[in-house]
């Protein structure tokens, strides 16, 4: 059974799609039929699309979004523009600000720099996502006890930073809340503040609340 | 930006295939986006390359280490093994960007990276470098630019892991139409320093595979200076690999970013330390021929004295004196 299986034209169109390609993949011809399927998965795959509109899925918030996109869409511009989650914010859409700070599967990215349809697959969590039942996450509800943000619109950005940052490490260092929010720029310069929160929310705060924090 | 086509690639020869003469390979698509932002460049196709298979994992060898073209900078960070055995370039990956970036940016796309020079990333200027006649900065706002060219474009090659990779001798296996071809970090760039249109000697079609790091030298350092405490591109870096016996230096290599349209290294140099003992005047001797030459333009003189300490801090910090 498992090397009879008789050739299904999906397979054969692989095999040809692959001879005119050159090299690889002699093994998909014994292959089993459940890796021909696969195969055949990756082979759809590797075709041209776009320019104009293709379906796009993206699995934001644990929701699945489906849209009709450009492959030139960026993920920044799919979450606002096209699904109405404003979390994220545009300041530079050039990778320098870090107010469209998002998690792609838990590490923090930039929304701008990357394309919607590469998202497809990845997990994306955007601020709208970090409440649970109604209740905010640590990270936010320390930014509000310390009074981290004037006009607000970098908080979406630190608050995914210092979120990812927290989920591998549990008791960062003053230092290394820096390192990790390096990418995100406060126009209001509430930096002093946002440290404050971040290490807050990590329970290691500082013990005077009149404590200056450094910035080396 | 405009409109292109969009394809996954699966295998290095489908990609070929896919890329044609007018498409574009997307990794972590930093320096690609920005470029496409710009219109700077319009490829009929983007190829992800990002599914190819084997591509994106650092490998231990007895004799060197393979890093694929897909690893990013926050893996290279995250490396504890990478941090003892090569530390500058533990050193020079924790300096890129910020974390946003290394966790998507591949070591593949860092090499790859085009020019940063502010006149050709502007969408209405067209200097030398996009095939018009003037080079803006050389009499203009050069205070980035370079101390060392080989044309008539004066913009320095930034890339942080170019900087090291030279230092530790590294080589990139580039696949061109099927052959895979083995350049040193100065063949990379050899084409930056003869032709003022390139970035790099990578023709269309021509994909970064892994880069191989012998073990010869097992002390690293790299070190850079911005005029931010973070996030910042190098004014100058300067990175030294060495081995050290009977505190002598052996094999030892110094290589420095953004003065020039290639990693600046100089030959002699590394031979005049090679079996020295490093004290403060040797330092001071080999940064003086590391630099013998240099052209400084009107606003980037300051880079001339900043190598310099770098070269000495970086040669000190090898030894274990910094
Ligand atoms: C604000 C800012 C600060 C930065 N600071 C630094 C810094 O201090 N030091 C530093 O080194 N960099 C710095 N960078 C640059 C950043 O590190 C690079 O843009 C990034 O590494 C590029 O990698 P990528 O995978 O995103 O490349 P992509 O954008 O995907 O690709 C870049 C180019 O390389 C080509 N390419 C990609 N992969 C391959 C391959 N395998 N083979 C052949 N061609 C390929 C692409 O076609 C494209 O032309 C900074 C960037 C920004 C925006
Ligand atoms: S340095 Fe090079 S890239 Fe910059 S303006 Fe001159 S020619 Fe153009
Ligand atoms: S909007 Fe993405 S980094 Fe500024
Ligand atoms: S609070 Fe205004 S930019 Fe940060």
């Amino acid at each position: 059974m498992k090397n009879s299986a008789p050739e299904n034209p999906g397979a054969h169109s692989r095999r040809t799609f692959l001879k005119s390609l050159g090299t690889v993949a002699a093994t998909a011809a014994t292959a089993q039929v459940k890796t021909v399927a696969a195969e055949l998965e990756k082979a759809n795959a590797e075709k041209i699309i776009g320019p104009d509109a293709v379906p796009v899925t993206l699995n934001v918030n644990g929701e699945k979004i489906k849209l009709l996109l450009e492959p030139r869409v960026t993920l920044l511009d799919a979450l606002r523009n096209y699904s109405s989650l404003t979390g994220a914010k545009e300041g530079c859409d050039r990778a320098t600000c870090g107010a469209c700070t998002v998690l792609f599967d838990d590490a923090p990215i930039y929304a701008c720099q990357k394309l919607a349809i590469e998202a497809q697959g990845h997990a994306i969590t955007t601020v709208e996502g970090l409440a649970k039942d109604g209740k905010l996450n640590k990270v936010q509800l320390a930014f509000i006890e310390k009074d981290a943000l004037q006009c607000g619109y970098c908080t979406p950005g630190f608050v995914m930073s210092i979120t990812a940052l927290l989920k591998k490490n549990f008791h960062p260092t003053a230092d290394e809340v820096k390192h990790a929010c390096a990418g995100n720029l406060c126009r209001c310069g509430c930096h002093p503040h946002i440290l404050q929160a971040a290490l807050k929310a990590a329970g290691v705060e500082h013990a005077s609340k009149t404590e200056v924090v450094t910035y080396a | 930006m405009k409109a292109f086509q969009y394809a996954t690639a699966h295998s290095t020869s489908s990609a070929r295939e896919l890329v044609g003469e007018k498409g574009a390979y997307l990794a972590g698509g930093n320096d690609l986006l920005g470029l496409l932002k710009e219109y700077l460049v319009s490829p009929e196709t983007l190829v992800n390359i990002k599914s190819l298979p084997g591509l994106n994992k650092i490998e231990r060898g007895e004799k060197f280490w393979t890093i694929g073209a897909l690893v990013t900078v926050a893996q290279i960070e995250n490396n504890a093994e990478i941090k003892k055995v090569f530390p500058g370039l533990h050193e020079a990956a924790t300096e890129i960007a910020s974390q946003q970036i290394r966790n998507v940016a591949t070591v593949g796309g860092n090499l790859a990276q085009h020019s940063r020079c502010w006149y050709f990333r502007h969408r209405d200027v067209k200097c030398l470098k996009k095939n018009g006649d003037l080079c803006y900065a050389r009499n203009s706002e050069n205070r980035y630019h370079s101390l060392f060219t080989g044309n008539d474009c004066i913009s320095p090659v930034v890339s942080s892991l170019a900087t090291i990779f030279t230092a530790l001798d590294a080589t990139a296996i580039i696949l061109r139409d099927g052959n895979e071809l083995r350049w040193s970090m100065a063949e990379l760039y050899a084409d930056a320093w003869s032709q003022r249109l390139a970035h790099n000697s990578l023709q269309p079609g021509d994909l970064i595979l892994r880069v191989e790091i012998p073990l010869a030298r097992s002390r690293s350092v790299f070190l850079q200076a911005s005029e931010k405490h973070a996030f910042d591109w190098a004014l100058v870096s300067c990175a030294a690999a060495a081995e050290i016996e009977n505190g002598k230096l052996k094999s030892p290599r110094v290589a420095l970013g953004s003065i020039s349209n290639v990693p600046h290294q100089v030959a002699a140099a590394n031979e005049f330390l090679n079996g020295k003992v490093l004290d403060d005047a040797i330092a001071t001797q080999a940064a003086a021929m590391i630099l013998q030459g240099a052209k400084p333009l009107e606003f980037n003189g300051y880079k001339v004295p900043l190598a310099e300490t770098l070269i000495r801090r970086a040669l000190l910090k090898l030894k274990g004196d910094a």
